[in-house]
Formats: structure tokens, C-alpha cells, sequence
């Protein structure tokens, strides 16, 4: 079995066979053992087991002349192999329009802390049992049906950039979704959990079986909405996904693509004074965290709206030297399709600020007030102008004279700009939201957004 | 053992040897080539070989999956040995049964004149250029062409043996139109399977051209048109609107894992759950819809399934009542019936689980004149772009993109803004009086499923469709 040190050797190899054939090149080495436990009907459906090691390779052949390569290696000859067929490949290709340099500069790079589970390889074995509770937790609070997944795993990763900078990581995560049914299709509810330390993370699990139970029952009789316009109360879950997104797309790629609203936002007001947003890759515990991106520049954290004005973006070496600035730590290797990957700022967590509300009252009301648990297919009909819709699904609970009546069959189809603006208070039950519909780790609390448009089917 | 066929046979056995009653092993090698343009200008282009052993083994009654993306022995065992531990550590408390032995043998392939592995990347960058220049005067358009070539080798304990052999030009578009009434965006997939002739033969190009000039009008023309938010109308939808009704509102709730709750934290479940197979309504007696994945040249063509089961057509909807679930062994067992080909693993590393194909209308007996000249009032939408689904899949909505309005049974040069379908999926469905017979697969996409997620390329269409009196939805 490929070892640490195996790995770098082979990732050494690649980059110094390179040298005297391109003008740099930068190789990430990852070496993961990761698994899964899928379960539904209150039984597990499949146990997973997935090895890997494979080295992503940036290769700069002649100035912008540059490309990726990405390939599963054995030993040292194949890396070799892997640079030599990069670069009879990228020797074809004009010079990219969207390179402007790489980290030159070596640094030291300070770990983040909490990021592996000491105890990591008791897991699998106890991992089915950890489901099972959680399921059994569900049923107790009242679910008839449980499904779900956990998936844990530990990466180690070695970079090595032919510009002088190297660095190596070593990371555990977790993350658990378990969503309960009654007996009906739509009476359900959804419990969460992330992480990077599974095998301290029982009660959690355990919690967020017994949440999705709570609400599946909190959510039986649920009856058909009304559309209109309301106040809505997002669960971090929600917040995560719609809002989430302003921030998610400061990202200089995402404007010259037409797929960010924020193109001519910087310096302007975009939400109220009490909203603050980061790009962070230095939380504890963050499933995005890092010490180093792929250029090997030092992580750090970066403003993204600093009460409620739109203060910076995330950059890469290039995208910094195109908008004259400095970079941010965010490089990534992005994909674009089935055999692309591009050199690109990639967010690592979004972090909202903490706020002062708790559920209770956030939920105390006398607007027209619905307060959505979960939601998922959240769709633009214009990235630019922030035109979307999204469906929540699971429990959706009408605010009315202080007590929570369940609705359903309600779609939520506004603009996200406005929505943004629009927060009216923030709660401070910030929690980590990572699954399906979620895609970068997002630290956010329970949010209430006025005069929010729902819709629903005309038949 | 350095040979990839001959370590999953190993795998198969070494999996017996554990004690496993059932194991199938499938290697897959995916080669990708990839460039990436925006507004005309290369951005980026790269290169990924990626392939690797995934080992399916039923243990007990309970499955484990075991993936490695290098072939070595020693690292087969490891995986294998985990993934049979954690399955019998699972103790369902209803075993899974796979039915009846499946054994087939044999290779299949899509059809191919000129292989991708064949074209070299100057030729790639030519049409690459042909394509961009289809885009030029748009305010922002991207690009990615990635010609890749798949080839599978399944082998089973009970004795399957096939190859398979697939080439796909994976193309997407993104582009945005500015115009006196605002900008227009649409993601556009243009994915074409098999050989390098398929650009020239399906004219990608020139429907590229076409489509970006309607989308240039919709942006500069497009407008509110009120009467038709008063009333019901009529609504006809072209085969790309067609084809994603088709996917989302039958293709998924017709999924047999989905009706049964296997997907139910994830892409959910369904509601045909509540309905009768061969007895309940859910459409007008216009509505057949097929799915099939013999079909040569499709984006989900396949002749055998990840599992080794013989591809065929599907009727899963049949005059309007639902007729046939998609279904692989695992499911096959538990609806009564036997799998009906439908497993589909998105690459190496992922189990295989019920997959669309290629799924659409099946064409009725009018022409499009047809259909519009018995419409009052109505609009025509030829695409969309915004839309989603509940994971019941009955709530569905999709925004035009590019509409027209019709009146007096006469198709205008009015376009419509932004004309929103909300619906559930049997108001819909009901609403259906009449299909044309120009069937065609005008939305090729990427269908999402599962966790962790594969996409798997998919064709759908129809024919043009007809809905009568549904009034539009959205928040006016």
C-alpha cells in the first residue's frame, strides 16, 4: 500500500523529470481511502470502500502555453509518463487567455487545527452501528421510514510547484444526512451533520437523526400553501444554498463567465449593516480548510461583504495579476467537464457572521411568515440579474399567532440580489451545512428574509 | 498482475473466497481531452486517463462496493476485504436478492466511422473555431469540447463477460444575450455519441448558429404579452421542452429505486409509490412515453447495462397510465418483475443504479402546422432555461427561454418573456391533447443522481406537445 513517502517520491519525480522540458510545472499528489453507508427504509442498502491516489498536474510549457493533466499513478515511471503525455498534449494548444503567473514566493504554512480524527481507522468498523443509532434516534421522535448517508474518509495530499513552493496536509472529514418520512411521500423532515472527528461525533449523529425524526412528525397533516409574499425564516440548511451563493460567486471567473451578479457590486451596499461574509480557510473543523492552495500560497482569510458592503473577491495568482491585486490563498484546480480542469479561485468555507436571535425569535412575527427547513434544485433563470427558484422540501411551517402550521407544495421564486438585501435578522445557532445541494462548506446561522415571493402550480 | 481484465477476474474470485455469494467486478478506462473558451479565447485544455476496478459483492444479503483506481493486487484485497466487512457488518434485516443468474457474454459497441482517439487536437481547435465564431457578438459566451472514449469490461460470478466501447463529444455552452429588454442566458449542451462524423452529420454547428440567434431575438424582442396571464391558454412546447417533461416528470418517478425509497435522502422518491402499475392515470390517453437505450448515436446508448442485462426499450408511460418502472435486478426482485436493463454506473468508482437513457413522447399523428392552427390562444415554447422538480417529482415548473405567441391558430413573430409552466406533473400531463409526429432529441444533458452524485449523459425529446388550457403560472 502507497505510503506518504511513496507518494511524494513519485510526485518528486514528476516535477523534477519536467524540468528541463516545460518553463514550470506544479503537481499535487492525493492519496485518499474514503467510505460510505447508505441507508433507507431503516436499513442499510450498501457499504462503500473507495482507494485512490492520483496526481493533478498543472504544466507550464512556454509563457502562457499551459494545461492540466490528471492521471492515477503507480510508481514513479508512470508520473513520468503522465508529464511526457501532458506535454505532448498542451504543446498543441495556443497560449491561454487566462494565465498571468503562479506563487513564486516560499512560505512556511501554519496548520489549522482540528483537522484529523486521531482515532480515524476505528471507524469503519463502528460506522454501520453510528448509522443504526441514528436511525433508531429517528424513530423515536416519531419517523416511520429513515434514509440517509454517511460518508467518512482521510486524504493526504503533497505539493510540490517547480517555482520553489512544497507543502503536505492531512485531513479527516465526515458528513451524515438523514432525512425521515412518515408513512405519506411528503410528511418529512432532514437532520445534518459535518465534520472532521467522526468518531467524536456520536451525539451529533445521533441528534441529527432524532431533528429529521422531529420534523417528519412536526410536518404530518401538512396542507397546501398559499402563494404570496413572505417573510421567510431559511434554516442554516436553506440560508446555506440561497444565500450562500452571493458570496460564493466573488469570484472574478464566475463575472467573466456571466455566472456571478456581482460584476459591478464592488464598494456598494448589497446587504443590511449587520451581514459580514468570509472566505475562510483557516476554521477548525471546516471541511474546506487548508493551509495552502494549489499554488502553494499561504491560506488566509478574506472579506467578502463587511456589513453589508461588498468589500473583495477570492484570487488566484493570475486572476490577483488581472485585477491588480494581491492573491488570497484560493487557488483550485476547477473542473470544466470530463478531462478539463483549470487553474482557478475556488472557495474553501463560507462564513456568515454570527448573529444574536434565537429560533424562537426569530419565528416571533406578526408578518406573514413561513420558516423552511430544507430545500434543494435551486435554478437561475439569470446568473447576472440573480432571477431563481428553488423548491423547499421536507417540514415548511406556516407562522400564524405564534404557533407552526405544516405546509407543502410551495416553491420559493424571487431574485437572490433581493433576497440578500433583504436579511432582517440573523440567529446564533451558526452551524457547518454541508451535503447534497451544498457544495462548499458553509458556516451559517438561521436567517429571516423579508418579502420573500412563493409560488405554486396553477394545476 | 499488471492486466486490468485479468485482475477483475481475480477480483470476482477473491471476493468468493471471501464468502461472498454474488460479485461482479467492471473496469473501466475513461480517456478525456478537454478545451475550454471563453468569448472565442482558449482558457484552459488538459488531459485525464482515468480508470480503475469498482467490485460489487452481496454478503449475507447485504452489498458492499469496493473502488481502486490502480492495478495492484494488494490493493484490490484491501478494498475488497473493507468493503465485505462493513456490508456484513450492515445486517439488513431483509436480505437483497439480485433473481435469477444473469450470464451474458460478448462485446457492444456504439457506432463509430471515425474514432475520437483518431482526431488530433489541431482538428479539434479548427471546429472549435467554427463553433466560437457561431457565438461572436453575444455579450459572453463559454466553452467546453471534451472528446472522450470509455471502454468497460464487466465480468460476474455467474458468468457474464462483455466489453463495451463508447465515444462521447461532450459539448457545453454558456451564453448570455444582451438586448433592449435585458440579457438572456442558457446553458446549452450539445453533446453528441459516437465517432468524430457526428459533428458533420448532426450539423452541430449550424444548430449552434441557429440557436444563438434566437437567443440574440429573445433578449432584443421579447415582451409581457398580459392577455395571456388572464386566462388558460394553450401551450405548445417543442421537442427540447418535451424532452426535459419527459425526463423529470416521467423518466425519475418511474425509476424503480426512487418508488421503492432507496434514493430517498438524496434525489427522493416518487409518486407512483401510491399509484398501480397498468391502472392508474396520470395523462390524457396522448401520452406514451418511451424510454430506450438501443437507440444508435444517443447520448445514453448502451447495448448490455452495468450489471450485464440485456438493453430495451421501456413504455413507461402507455395512453396515459403508467405502465413500466425502470428497474435493474435488485429491483426487479422486489416489484415482482426482472430487470429491465436500466443500471448505470457514471465511471468506475460508483455503483451501478437506475438510470434514464433516452427518454421522450412518442410521436403522435399530427404535424406542427397542425397543432398550432386549433389553437385560439396560446404561446409556443421552443426552450427553456430555469426549471426544477419536486423529489416526488410532481411539482415541476420550467421558464421559456425562447417563446412565440400564437393567436387565431396562426404561430407570430411575438415573442414572449420568460413564460413560466408551474404545474404538478398529472395537471400536466391530463392537459395533453395531442403530439406531433416529428420526434426528435433536442435536450441532451447530464442527469444527476445519487451520492455521491453521477452524472450520466441522456438524451430526451418528442415530439412537439400539445397542453390544452393550463394557465400560466409564476408570481405574474
Amino acid at each position: 500500500m502507497t505510503s506518504m513517502d511513496e507518494m511524494k517520491a513519485i510526485v518528486d519525480a514528476a516535477v523534477d523529470f519536467a524540468e528541463d522540458k516545460t518553463e514550470g510545472i506544479i503537481v499535487r499528489g492525493t492519496l485518499g481511502k474514503e467510505s460510505q453507508v447508505r441507508f433507507s427504509q431503516n436499513s442499510i442498502d450498501i457499504s462503500k470502500r473507495w482507494h485512490e491516489m492520483k496526481l493533478e498536474m498543472f504544466i507550464i510549457l512556454k509563457g502562457a502555453q499551459s494545461g492540466f493533466a490528471e492521471r492515477s499513478v503507480t510508481n514513479a515511471d508512470e508520473a513520468k509518463q503522465a508529464v511526457e503525455d501532458g506535454i505532448a498534449f498542451i504543446k498543441h494548444l495556443p497560449e491561454s487567455l487566462f494565465f498571468a503567473g503562479v506563487e513564486e514566493k516560499v512560505s512556511k504554512y501554519k496548520p489549522v487545527p482540528d483537522l484529523v480524527d486521531p482515532r480515524f481507522d476505528d471507524f469503519t468498523e463502528k460506522a454501520p452501528q453510528f448509522v443504526n443509532k441514528a436511525i433508531e434516534a429517528a424513530i423515536d421522535e416519531g419517523a416511520v421510514r429513515v434514509a440517509g448517508a454517511l460518508a467518512f474518509g482521510r486524504q493526504e495530499r503533497y505539493l510540490r510547484s517547480s517555482y520553489g513552493p512544497s507543502g503536505e496536509s492531512v485531513a479527516t472529514i465526515f458528513d451524515l444526512n438523514v432525512r425521515a418520512f412518515q408513512d405519506e411521500l411528503d410528511y418529512s423532515g432532514q437532520g445534518l451533520t459535518c465534520g472532521t472527528k467522526p468518531t467524536s461525533a456520536e451525539k451529533e449523529m445521533v441528534e441529527a437523526g432524532a431533528k429529521a425524526g422531529r420534523l417528519s412528525k412536526q410536518a404530518s397533516s401538512a396542507v397546501q400553501g398559499e402563494p404570496g409574499k413572505y417573510d421567510l425564516v431559511l434554516s442554516p440548511t436553506v440560508a446555506a444554498n440561497v444565500l450562500g451563493f452571493v458570496p460564493g460567486a466573488a469570484n472574478p471567473f464566475m463575472v467573466l463567465i456571466g455566472l456571478s451578479p456581482l460584476g459591478d457590486r464592488m464598494g456598494q451596499t448589497i446587504a443590511p449593516e449587520g451581514v459580514s461574509v468570509w472566505d475562510d480557510p483557516t476554521m477548525p473543523q471546516g471541511l474546506g480548510s487548508r493551509s495552502f492552495d494549489f499554488e502553494g500560497t499561504p491560506a488566509r482569510k478574506t472579506t467578502i461583504v463587511d456589513g453589508g458592503v461588498l468589500k473583495g473577491f477570492i484570487h488566484n495568482t493570475t486572476t490577483a495579476r488581472m485585477f491588480e491585486t494581491e492573491s488570497t490563498g484560493s487557488s483550485g484546480a476547477a473542473g470544466l467537464g470530463s478531462g478539463v480542469k483549470m487553474l482557478l479561485p475556488v472557495s474553501s468555507n463560507i462564513v456568515f457572521n454570527q448573529g444574536d436571535h434565537s429560533l424562537d425569535e426569530l419565528l416571533e412575527t406578526n408578518r406573514p411568515t413561513i420558516y423552511v427547513t430544507c430545500n434543494w434544485y435551486m435554478r437561475f433563470q439569470n446568473y447576472q440579474t440573480g432571477e431563481f427558484s428553488t423548491i423547499p422540501r421536507d417540514a415548511m411551517f406556516l407562522i400564524e399567532n405564534g404557533e407552526m402550521k405544516p405546509i407543502k407544495n410551495l416553491r420559493i421564486s424571487d431574485n437572490v440580489m433581493r433576497m440578500f438585501a433583504n436579511i432582517d435578522a440573523m440567529g446564533r445557532d451558526r452551524t457547518q451545512v454541508y451535503w447534497w445541494e451544498v457544495s462548499t462548506p458553509t458556516f451559517i446561522p438561521t436567517v429571516r428574509v423579508k418579502d420573500c415571493r412563493m409560488s405554486a402550480a396553477t394545476q | 498482475m499488471n492486466d486490468p481484465h485479468d485482475l477483475a477476474e481475480y477480483c470476482v474470485e477473491f471476493g468468493r473466497g471471501l464468502g461472498a455469494i454474488y460479485v461482479e467486478a467492471r473496469y473501466e478506462r475513461k480517456v478525456g481531452r478537454g478545451l475550454a473558451y471563453r468569448n472565442g479565447e482558449p482558457v484552459s485544455g488538459g488531459i485525464s486517463p482515468l480508470s480503475g476496478i469498482g467490485v460489487r459483492l452481496l454478503v449475507d444479503g447485504n452489498i458492499g462496493f469496493a473502488s481502486f483506481d490502480r492495478i495492484e493486487k494488494n490493493l484490490a484485497e484491501e478494498a475488497i476485504t473493507a468493503a465485505f466487512k462493513m456490508a456484513k457488518n450492515s445486517r439488513r434485516k431483509e436480505p437483497i436478492d439480485l433473481g435469477e443468474p444473469v450470464a451474458n457474454e460478448g462485446k457492444w459497441s456504439v457506432d463509430v466511422k471515425q474514432s475520437l482517439s483518431d482526431v488530433d487536437i489541431d482538428t479539434i481547435m479548427d471546429f472549435a473555431k467554427q463553433m466560437n465564431e457561431q457565438m461572436n457578438g453575444l455579450a459572453q459566451y463559454t466553452m467546453m469540447i471534451n472528446p472522450t472514449v470509455t471502454d468497460k469490461f464487466l465480468v460476474t460470478s455467474e458468468g457474464t463477460k462483455l466489453t463495451g466501447h463508447l465515444e462521447h463529444i461532450f459539448m457545453f455552452t454558456l451564453l448570455t444575450a444582451a438586448g433592449d429588454t435585458g440579457s438572456e442566458q442558457k446553458f446549452l449542451d450539445l453533446t453528441r455519441c459516437g465517432g468524430w462524423e457526428q459533428v458533420r452529420e448532426t450539423r452541430v454547428v449550424e444548430v449552434l448558429g441557429e440557436e444563438v440567434n434566437r437567443l440574440k431575438r429573445s433578449a432584443t424582442q421579447a415582451k409581457a404579452v398580459k392577455e395571456l396571464l388572464e386566462r388558460p391558454i394553450d401551450i405548445m412546447v417543442g421537442p427540447e421542452v418535451a424532452g426535459i417533461i419527459s425526463h423529470e416528470n416521467v423518466g425519475h418517478p418511474s425509476e424503480g429505486d426512487r418508488i421503492m425509497g432507496r434514493e430517498g435522502a438524496q434525489a427522493g422518491e416518487s409518486f407512483w409509490r401510491d399509484l398501480t402499475l397498468g391502472e392508474s392515470r396520470v395523462g390524457s390517453d396522448a401520452v406514451t412515453v418511451c424510454e430506450d437505450p438501443t437507440i444508435p448515436n444517443t447520448g445514453g446508448f448502451y447495448l448490455y447495462d452495468d450489471e450485464g442485462v440485456k438493453a430495451r426499450k421501456r413504455t413507461l408511460i402507455k395512453n396515459g397510465i403508467i405502465n413500466e418502472p425502470l428497474l435493474n435486478r435488485e429491483f426487479g426482485v422486489r416489484f415482482g418483475r426482472e430487470s429491465n436493463g436500466a443500471a448505470r454506473a457514471s465511471a468506475f468508482n460508483r455503483e451501478p443504479i437506475i438510470r434514464m437513457a433516452n427518454t421522450f413522447f412518442e410521436p403522435g399523428d399530427h404535424s406542427f402546422e397542425e397543432l398550432v392552427e386549433d389553437v385560439k390562444l396560446g404561446i409556443f415554447m421552443r426552450s427553456f432555461q430555469e426549471w426544477n422538480i419536486d423529489d416526488r417529482r410532481y411539482q415541476s415548473k420550467y421558464t421559456g427561454s425562447e417563446a412565440y405567441l400564437i393567436k387565431d391558430g396562426e404561430l407570430t413573430e411575438t415573442m414572449v418573456k420568460r413564460p413560466v409552466l408551474e404545474t404538478t406533473s398529472v395537471g400536466m400531463l391530463s392537459a395533453v391533447d395531442a403530439v406531433s409526429r416529428d420526434l426528435r432529441f433536442d435536450f441532451p444533458g447530464t442527469c444527476g443522481k445519487s451520492d455521491p452524485m453521477q452524472g450520466v449523459p441522456v438524451y430526451a425529446g418528442g415530439g412537439d406537445v400539445r397542453f390544452r388550457g393550463i394557465r400560466l403560472g409564476g408570481v405574474g
